[in-house]
């Protein structure tokens, strides 16, 4: 179970003039999502849900706020003074992506994260990819390539192993971030916008694929998106961002049974009512600035 | 057991052998294609001509002809072929270690700000003292020879591949770490998996920036200091107002300097294989 309490993410910045200004990517955002859930957080570019996302991985720490991993703290607020900030690093040099080990791997919670772009390593095979993930994860070196071959077969890609990505289309090459994500068997993956850079019909398999790997393992899936379309056809619930500053405007519980068709008349009913939501925040915004 | 040993290895030597020839004949072409002879055969005539038939002194300007004899007479009979060797040595000494030293120095300092903030600086202050402003005070210190040629060389080298290096670590796309760090990557699995194959293709771009200073440093230290050397060839033939043997000189030197430049490209290809898809 993930359970965020009241994430705040605040980032300060310096305007051209050099005055200090500041941004609330993430305001006082609370979410709680079950085991083997798919959760979609949808929302337009820019209203914190990437943030929001990183902060579930432990890969920001956010300014106010926690979030919690089946009860263990990922990672708490910086503190402000330096004697606070020693005890911090030594307090999350254990759990934190952030705070590594220097020498050695140390893979801490069973999170596996997919971003859109630079997904994968350019500069290793197919292969290669799937048994560096699995290296990270302190799996020995025997082991590794059958395990990687297994999730590459179920990905299909078993036929392109010594292939770059750059020989690889833009599906084959997401296709691969998720054989990368799922060989390590994590229990939650993290997905930033995954399918947005590839075409439409490409992205209903790729969509179509996810739901059968998610059938079979049974992992929580937290799914960045701004495409309502994937999140009605994928989710359990959808949380629709508003940004400025980013928070949850509305939340959607979806139950319609799987396998769902794309255009079934209850799923289209909520994208009605998704979309309308998103037209306020236009009208909204186009008043406010006149 | 044995039997298998020598395959092994006979094979890899064919292997290495069949790499070798592509490269040569990879090189060769982009010299020896149809289009660049078209430019080169006129540009060689034009230059025999021209002093022949007096339009420029010949006494200044020797054409290709005189030359040819010329580099023919230094291969065989004054050894020239020991100079270029005496050169290259200290070249690569001085590359090598600028090499061995820089890359690592480069990479600690992209990717860690602690470290670059105690390290930069000073390296910033160093860097825009000119190379051959280092060549009083190194023969001073080391005396004049090989030690101190290949520091000279060293000096020239360094700092291209240090600043190239260090800027193309820091510049990392921050996604690839964290999609790594994700997965529990350690700092230096890090650096050995993603920080430096990410910075790769800028540090074979900074070695032939090194090469090209280090060819500079290398005739500036054989000018001030040595016996041996093409640069003292060059600066004896100065001397005795051997006009063809200075060209000679300046050919080699330009041959070598491409000749690096093409296996630079070769190695590049061969490591950064995953580029070329692009």
């Amino acid at each position: 179970m993930i359970e965020a309490r009241n994430i705040t993410k605040f980032f300060s910045i310096v305007n051209e003039d050099r005055t200090a200004d500041g941004i609330t990517a993430v305001l006082s955002v609370s979410l709680t999502i079950e085991d083997g859930k798919i959760v979609s957080l949808l929302g337009p570019s820019g209203c914190g849900k990437s943030t929001f996302l990183e902060i579930l991985g432990g890969l920001q720490a956010p300014t106010e706020g926690s979030v919690y991993i089946d009860g263990a703290q990922v990672l708490e607020p910086l503190p402000s003074t330096r004697k606070e900030m020693d005890e911090y690093r030594r307090k999350y040099r254990l759990l934190s992506p952030l705070a590594n080990g220097l020498i050695k791997n140390r893979p801490k919670h069973d999170i596996a994260m997919i971003f859109q772009d630079y997904a994968v390593f350019p500069w290793m095979t197919v292969l290669q990819n799937v048994k560096f993930t699995l290296k990270l994860r302190g799996i020995p070196r025997r082991e590794r390539e059958p395990v990687a071959m297994t999730y590459l077969r179920k990905i299909g890609l078993a036929d392109s192993l010594n292939k770059y990505p750059s020989q690889l289309s833009g599906g084959m090459r997401q296709r691969l971030a998720l054989a990368r994500a799922l060989a390590v068997q994590p229990r939650i993956i993290l997905m930033d916008e995954p399918f947005a850079a590839v075409d439409a019909l490409t992205r209903e398999r790729l969509q179509d694929d996810l739901l059968r790997l998610w059938y079979e393992t049974g992992i929580t899936i937290v799914l960045v998106t701004h495409d309502t379309d994937e999140a009605l056809y994928l989710s359990d619930e959808i949380v629709v961002f508003s940004p400025n500053p980013g928070a949850i405007r509305n939340r959607f519980a979806i139950d319609c049974a799987r396998p769902r068709r794309r255009s079934d008349p209850e799923l289209l009913a909520l994208k009605e009512r998704i979309t309308s939501l998103f037209k306020y925040d236009i009208n909204h915004e186009s008043e406010y600035s006149i | 057991m044995n039997k298998y040993e020598t395959k092994g290895a006979r094979s890899a030597f064919r292997l290495a052998l069949r790499e070798l020839g592509y490269f040569f004949k990879g090189a060769a072409m982009n010299i020896f294609s149809l289009e660049f002879l078209m430019v080169l055969i006129p540009l060689l005539g034009l230059w025999e001509l021209l002093p022949r038939m007096g339009v420029v002194p010949r006494t200044l300007v020797p054409p290709p002809s005189d030359v040819a004899v010329a580099a023919w007479d230094m291969f065989t009979k004054h050894n020239f072929l020991k100079d270029i060797g005496d050169s290259m040595l200290k070249f690569f000494m001085g590359l090598g270690i600028a090499v061995i030293t820089a890359i690592p120095i480069g990479v600690l300092m992209g990717w860690n700000i602690a470290m670059r903030k105690r390290a930069l600086p000073l390296f910033q202050l160093l860097a825009p003292i000119p190379p051959p402003a280092w060549v009083p005070i190194t023969i001073i210190f080391f005396g004049i020879g090989l030690p101190m040629q290949t520091f000279l060389i060293f000096i020239g080298a360094f700092y291209p591949i240090l600043f190239n290096t260090y800027q193309a670590v820091k510049d990392t796309e921050p996604r690839y770490l964290a999609s790594a760090r994700v997965f529990g990557a350690s700092e230096l699995a890090l650096i050995l998996h993603v920080y430096f194959w990410h910075a790769l293709g800028a540090i074979i771009m900074s070695v032939k920036t090194g090469v090209a200073m280090g060819l500079v440093m290398l005739v500036i230290a054989e000018m001030y200091g040595g016996r041996t050397g093409i640069g003292y060839v060059l600066v004896e033939a100065k001397d005795y107002f051997q006009i063809s043997k200075m060209v000679v000189c300046m050919v080699t030197l330009g041959v070598i300097g491409w000749f690096l430049i093409e296996a630079l490209k070769f190695i590049e290809l061969k490591l950064a294989v995953w580029k070329v898809g692009r």
